[in-house]
């Protein structure tokens, strides 16, 4: 009974923490600072007053590695009544916490409780992320903590960037990076140029090094937005360019150029056995009786879809290198690597010319002029065929040959080649790929809409829908199917579906139905008034207090097309009014018509680059809150002969 | 030499780690062995054919012994089952399991670290094989496909395809000592689980000091005793076949109405440590005890609900008052306890969460005295009533959603109240902070229940009762919902007085009340002290008041926030401004007083549709989401078991804008009222308003099957409700 009592008041408000200590009662200062900052950052419960970051390297002779080392300090004032946060810091199999500190204001430990545990990552069987956190209590406003992390990386190549922004408000951000001159390394600096950084540069004659400082002030926290870029479009930041060093007179590269990153990448495939004799027979199985290359390709291709399930190990270095193709084959699972080996061994098996290939998704917003690491995350097979290159993603899910998914295309691929590489851009398809093209034909019959329905996707909204419905168990697939099409809302009644092979990724997906509708049409009086639209898509997309741009999964282009027949006993009194968008981005038109007793209701949305960016916001918020309005507007019709009187 | 000595060590090492060990080959034997008589079960009945995977056989041990006071108890499961589609190849193709193995060990040979990073097997066992369509058969390499993360053990299952079977087990192990009494952990369940079962079979074995109470229910298969080739030793066994999955719905009780079992084992090793365990135990180990007699249950609570505890702060309390009768000095002490033996102690509870003290407790005396179960809260009680002679029976009673006080057979699924035998006789159940007289938990209600005797001050003789049902009309919403529109019709506002009482009301009191808003009058009504009030030190106290305040007003800004989500989630808004929230009445003082609370906020985008000149309004939506069954809902095939009968009453004002008409309030006036349930709606204008009263009633506890159609029918007329509309005409 106590439990639940503390659950009901308090669990969800408080965690688990050090108490509290001794004469560190804040100030009035702290706690007029507190106040003021609080208006400055309503969302925030906690601000970090000087966070710093001092970076060293070191060089081990006996592992021939150069040493990173992280310290971390910060001083933390909290805004709001009280306040509980948990400090943390990640580590893996190349990195060490060597401490954690946690103090109070006057420096005395506050003997922190550190839990170690692995990170749980949904999308990962398994990889060997690990944190350190504690829970940090401040009872007040005005209270300070401070927190020290030293954190070590046993090899440059995994120090890859550092940021400025933190989870919470920073006034003062120092990055100090002091580097040797043995090391050759540029730091790159990237989205600097919305914010005012200060950067020095110091030279130290006693250790023979330069000192890098960057500065800056009243830096927000790092944003929590769903659907927005990945991290490195939209933070301050450096990336660390460690290029080579030079030991007893000799120099050797690190990632000096991107073949010195190719050559790493390259040195783990070429340690692989590629045995492929526990394939050969399904190679032989998929490619005979066929009639051109095209269908070999497709059937090797689609075969690794279909049947080699996606698990991802990341596990030290086997988060760069890829799994044997025959233990893939075996397995009938593999991570993105894994599978796109095997989809590499296959088609070469098959007689083609097929290569690994590195590749950064969306999220990342490098490219391979930055050798690094951090530039690509994932991997892919790349098919050259009589001339053409052909980008196959095994990863995918009923992806048809020659299309690609969005989160690849437009990003440079780096593709093997022996010794060398081959540098290539996945090709960017435009929004019209992707339509999903409705069409409604009604009747007005009493208080109902009665009409046939049909839906056609195309590319990525077709490959979205199979895979969402292929996921489902076989006997949900129907009830699925209709609670899809009637947007789970019982007052529409759908029957008599047809569909295309909901198996088949090439053919577009056609659907095709009868559909009743009830309560959307209110007659008083003479006057009948029609909400004629159920689908109100983008209804809900005001983007007022976003910081970010907001990223739809893929180009959209939608083309919906209503007609209701009206009875001949009526007239059309009131239509919505037409609206429409148009920029470079996007074409959005909401149009009404009517002819011959017939109203036609046409809307068509193309987001041309899949996201709404900050600086469209504006006008596209202006959009939706039209578009709004026209969803919220009845059409009227009026009975023949009847005069209002208003 | 020194690496001699390391490889020498790591040869041993491993080889012991690596073969399977012999107790790992007698669990894999056991399931998978030369006796295994499903290694060739393949075929799935066609009526199953279209199902995502089906159990071709499911095969559930449980096996007690002991030595001396050591007692082992292994527990282990077998399944079987063939994947149908890629839905379940997904579902089997990750296992996760805890405790097969123990974290790597380390070991450090001077001068050079070894990192033996075997992983070594706890007793607990798992076997994964893999049949393919052609009978072939892969089994799991279980440490090699595995990974180990902080206890936790992770499998991918290799070469899963649709059309395989997974047949895997996983067997646990553990030993204990045990003096005393020790019952083990019931087990309650139906025989259908996710997927539909081909053949079942439960097994038990057992040896003397084991006691067993086992029965099978709705029809479920009885378990049988099997011939052992030990006196001491038993056997039992339960076997079913063709076992439809199981499909959760709402309103549904699976232990009252599918077929299940339910079973306590109880070690106990003597006579003397029998007659302690708590529990209704067979009067031998040869017997499985299938249920409970009256006399059972005279017997094992006669002595174990003495009145024997200390209730001299009430004595205190009570000194300098009087009372007109019994019944108002059985509800003082009700009232009074539940503060001095539970809610004076909230805030230090808070100042304990909240780290601003490690033991905050020791302000209250040395032993403050906390009352932490139903026993012990009839022991308190009782106390009370026997010094005041004051007469009583102890309610044994048992929740029905998984049968009568007639299946009873787990002692832990009894619920202990008190019956006070005051002129209008008053039930008092062990309380948490809002707890009434007279309020006692809705799943006991209208249940059949024993009422244990007193005389001269001890328990001793034994009847049956039904225990009294609430109506409808008791366990009330009651919304009171002003509904006005800015006069540009760009948004509205709404003010909600939310009322609710009887049953109905304890969810609300614990979503809507802090403790801030009893815990002052409590102390003022009961003379006691506020936690600050009982710190000494002055200093201390400052120190301590300020930190408790800024945890409160945590705790507020966080209520008011939730306040406010629950607000724009129960209208369906996006969004709200100018949110308040305000208790009226906490309603802790009665099973019929209300706890109520106004709130009140603006909205936009909703409920209004422009029509023309003319505006529509979807009046309907302001009694809130409605039940809106869809069609494999309708189809409902079982029966219909709520907590407890209900109402949920609206008013609605609506003030009508100046120069608009209202005009389509027929479609508002509803009436379904049948002997399951009610819909009823009447709208009228009044003045420059108008007023929409609702009323939907649920009348029953539960109804049988029979009953859905008039279920359904009210159901309907309320979600249609929700989807009427009225005309705002310009005139």
């Amino acid at each position: 009974m106590l439990k639940t009592i503390h659950c009901l008041f308090v669990a969800a408000v408080f965690l688990n923490t050090v108490y509290a200590q001794k004469n560190v009662q804040p100030t009035p200062e702290e706690i007029a600072l507190s106040k003021s900052l609080k208006e400055k950052y309503p969302d925030n419960s906690v601000v970090l007053l000087e966070s710093s970051d001092y970076i060293s390297f070191e060089f081990n002779k006996n592992e021939e590695k150069i040493y990173v080392n992280q310290e971390s300090n910060e001083s933390i004032i909290n805004i709001d009544s009280r306040a509980q946060i948990q400090k943390y810091s990640f580590y893996d199999e190349q990195t060490t916490i060597r401490k954690f500190e946690v103090t109070t204001k006057n420096d005395k430990s506050t003997k922190p409780y550190i839990t170690d545990e692995a990170l749980t990552n949904d999308d990962l069987f398994h990889h060997d992320t690990r944190v350190k956190y504690t829970n940090i209590s401040f009872p007040l406003m005005g209270y300070k903590h401070n927190t020290y992390i030293s954190k070590e990386y046993r090899d440059i190549k995994y120090f890859s960037n550092i940021y400025f922004n933190d989870d919470y408000p920073v006034l003062k951000k120092v990055i100090k990076i002091e580097v040797p001159n043995w090391l050759d390394l540029e730091l790159k600096e990237f989205n600097f140029e919305q914010y005012s950084i200060q950067k020095d540069i110091s030279t130290n004659t006693k250790n023979d090094s330069k000192t890098f400082t960057f500065t800056i002030n009243n830096i927000p926290a790092r944003y929590n937005e769903p659907d927005s870029p990945g991290p490195t479009y939209i933070y301050p930041h450096l990336l660390i360019l460690a290029k080579s060093y030079t030991f007893d007179g000799e120099n050797k590269n690190i990632f000096h150029s991107t073949q010195d990153l190719y050559n790493w990448y390259k040195s783990l495939v070429t340690a692989l056995k590629n045995d492929n004799t526990v394939f050969k027979k399904k190679v032989l199985s998929l490619t005979e009786n066929t009639t051109s290359d095209e269908e070999k390709i497709k059937n090797i291709y689609y075969w690794v879809q279909d049947n080699i399930r996606y698990i991802a190990f990341e596990d030290g270095i086997a988060g760069f290198k890829p799994d044997e193709a025959s233990n893939v084959f075996d397995k009938r699972y593999g991570d993105c690597k894994g599978m796109a080996n095997l989809l590499k061994q296959m088609l070469l098996e098959a007689g083609f010319d097929a290569r690994l290939t590195w590749i950064g998704t969306k999220r990342i917003a490098y490219d391979y002029s930055t050798p690094n690491l951090s530039v690509d995350n994932h991997m892919i097979c790349t098919l050259f065929k009589d001339g053409d290159t052909i980008f196959l993603d095994a990863t995918e899910k009923f992806n048809a040959y020659g299309e690609y998914a969005n989160r690849i295309q437009g990003k440079q691929a780096l593709i093997e080649n022996n010794d060398g590489y081959i540098l290539k851009t996945v090709p960017e398809i435009t929004s019209d790929f992707n339509r999903e093209s409705f069409n409604y034909d009604f009747i007005l019959n009493d208080d109902k809409l009665e009409g046939k329905a049909s839906k056609t996707f195309i590319g990525e909204s077709r490959t979205s829908l199979l895979y969402a419905f292929n996921t489902l168990k076989d006997n949900n697939k129907e009830e699925f199917l209709e609670h899809y099409l009637n947007n789970g809302n019982t007052n529409i009644e759908v029957s008599n579906i047809e569909t295309t092979d909901l198996l088949d990724r090439e053919l577009n997906l056609n659907m095709l139905y009868d559909i009743n509708i009830k309560n959307v049409v209110s007659s008083f009086d003479s006057d009948v008034y029609i909400d004629i639209d159920f689908d109100k898509e983008l209804e809900g997309f005001l983007l007022e207090k976003r910081k970010t741009n907001y990223i739809f999964p893929y180009k959209k282009d939608l083309e919906s097309l209503t007609t209701l027949k009206v009875p001949s006993e009526y007239t059309i009194t009131h239509l919505p009014k037409d609206i429409s968008f148009s920029s470079k981005n996007f074409d959005m038109n909401v149009m009404f018509n009517q002819a011959n007793n017939i109203i036609t209701y046409k809307k068509i949305f193309k987001i041309k680059n899949g996201q709404i960016e900050k600086s469209d916001f504006e006008k596209w918020n202006q959009f939706i809150s039209n578009l709004k309005s026209v969803y919220n507007e009845q059409i009227v019709l009026t009975k023949a002969n009847t005069k209002h009187e208003n | 030499m020194k690496i001699k000595i390391i490889l020498s060590l790591l040869i041993t090492f491993s080889l012991s780690v690596m073969g399977q060990t012999k107790k790992e080959l007698e669990v894999k034997n056991f399931f998978w062995g030369e006796h295994d008589t499903h290694k060739n079960t393949v075929e799935i009945p066609d009526k199953w054919k279209s199902e995502s995977a089906v159990i071709l056989y499911k095969n559930q041990n449980y096996d007690f012994h002991k030595f001396g006071k050591n007692v082992t108890y292994k527990n282990s499961t077998r399944k079987r089952i063939k994947l149908l589609d890629n839905s379940a190849v997904k579902e089997f193709s990750e296992f996760s399991f805890l405790d097969i193995f123990r974290a790597p060990t380390k070991v450090i040979v001077f001068p050079i670290p070894v990192a033996f990073n075997w992983q070594q097997n706890t007793g607990n066992f798992v076997g994964i094989k893999v049949v393919k369509p052609n009978g072939d058969e892969i089994e799991i390499d279980i440490k090699k496909e595995s990974v180990q993360v902080d206890g936790k053990t992770n499998i991918a299952i290799p070469n899963l395809e649709v059309g395989d079977i997974i047949d895997y087990y996983t067997y646990y192990e553990d030993s204990f000592k045990s003096t005393f009494a020790y019952g083990f952990e019931p087990v309650e369940t139906t025989l259908s689980e996710e997927y539909p079962i081909v053949n079942f079979k439960l097994f038990f074995e057992t040896e003397n000091d084991f006691f067993i109470n086992f029965n099978s229910y709705n029809k479920a298969p009885e378990l049988k005793q099997l011939p052992t080739e030990k006196r001491s030793i038993r056997r039992y066994s339960l076997e079913g076949t063709n076992i439809d999955k199981y499909i959760s719905n709402r309103w549904f009780f699976p232990l009252l109405d599918l077929p299940s079992y339910k079973f306590q084992v109880y070690f106990a090793r003597s006579g003397s440590f029998e007659d302690r365990a708590l529990a209704f135990l067979p009067e031998k180990e040869t017997i499985i005890k299938k249920n409970v007699s009256e006399e059972e249950v005279l017997d094992l609570y006669d002595k174990r609900l003495r009145a024997n505890r200390d209730i001299g702060d009430l004595r205190d309390f009570f000194k300098s008052k009087t009372f007109k009768n019994d019944t108002e000095k059985v509800k003082e002490a009700y009232y009074f306890m539940r503060h001095a033996y539970l809610t004076q102690y909230i805030e230090a509870m808070v100042v304990k969460e909240a780290d601003i003290l490690y033991n905050p407790f020791e302000f209250y005396g040395s032993n403050p005295p906390f009352i932490s179960s139903q026993k012990e809260f009839i022991k308190y009680f009782t106390a009370f009533l026997n010094r005041n002679d004051i007469d009583y029976d102890v309610v044994v009673s048992k929740k029905r959603y998984d049968g009568t006080i007639d299946d009873l057979l787990i002692e832990k699924n009894v619920d202990l109240l008190l019956k006070v035998n005051t002129e209008t006789p008053l039930y008092v159940e062990y309380f948490d902070q809002y707890n009434s007289i007279n309020e006692f938990n809705p799943l006991i209600e209208n249940t059949e229940a024993y009422l244990l005797t007193s005389s001269k001050n001890k328990i001793d003789g034994i009847t049956r009762e039904k225990l009294p049902h609430s109506v409808y009309s008791q366990n009330e919403e009651k919304k009171e919902i002003t509904f006005t529109l800015n006069d540009d019709f760009s948004g509205f506002s709404i003010t909600s007085i939310s009322n609710f009482k009887g049953h109905q009301k304890k969810e609300e009191q614990n979503n809507r009340l802090l403790f801030t808003d009893y815990i002052y009058d409590d102390y003022k009504k009961y003379e006691t002290k506020s936690f600050i009030e009982l710190v000494k030190r002055k200093k201390k106290k400052i120190e301590y008041q300020k930190q408790l305040d800024a945890a409160i007003l945590k705790i507020q800004n966080h209520h008011k926030e939730q306040m406010k989500e629950a607000a724009q989630s129960e209208f369906e808004l996006n969004e709200i401004d100018d949110y308040a929230f305000k208790i009226n009445e906490t309603g802790r003082y009665g099973f019929d007083s209300y706890l109520t609370f106004t709130e009140s906020f603006k909205g936009k985008d909703a409920f209004i549709k422009k029509a023309g000149p003319n505006y529509i309004v979807e009046i309907g939506k302001l009694i809130t989401n409605q039940i809106d069954l869809n069609k494999k809902q309708r189809e409902r095939t079982e029966n219909i078991h709520m907590s407890y009968p209900r109402i949920y009453n609206n008013k609605i004002t609506f003030n009508i804008p100046k120069g608009y008409a209202v005009t389509g309030i027929d479609k508002l006036n509803k009436s379904i009222d049948n002997s399951t349930g009610a819909f009823i709606s009447q709208a009228e204008v009044i003045g420059s308003d108008l007023i929409i009263t609702t009323s939907k009633q649920y009348k029953n506890y539960s109804e049988p099957n029979s009953n859905w159609s008039l279920m359904v029918d009210f159901l309907d007329s309320a979600n249609q409700f929700v989807n009427e509309k009225i005309l705002l005409k310009k005139t």
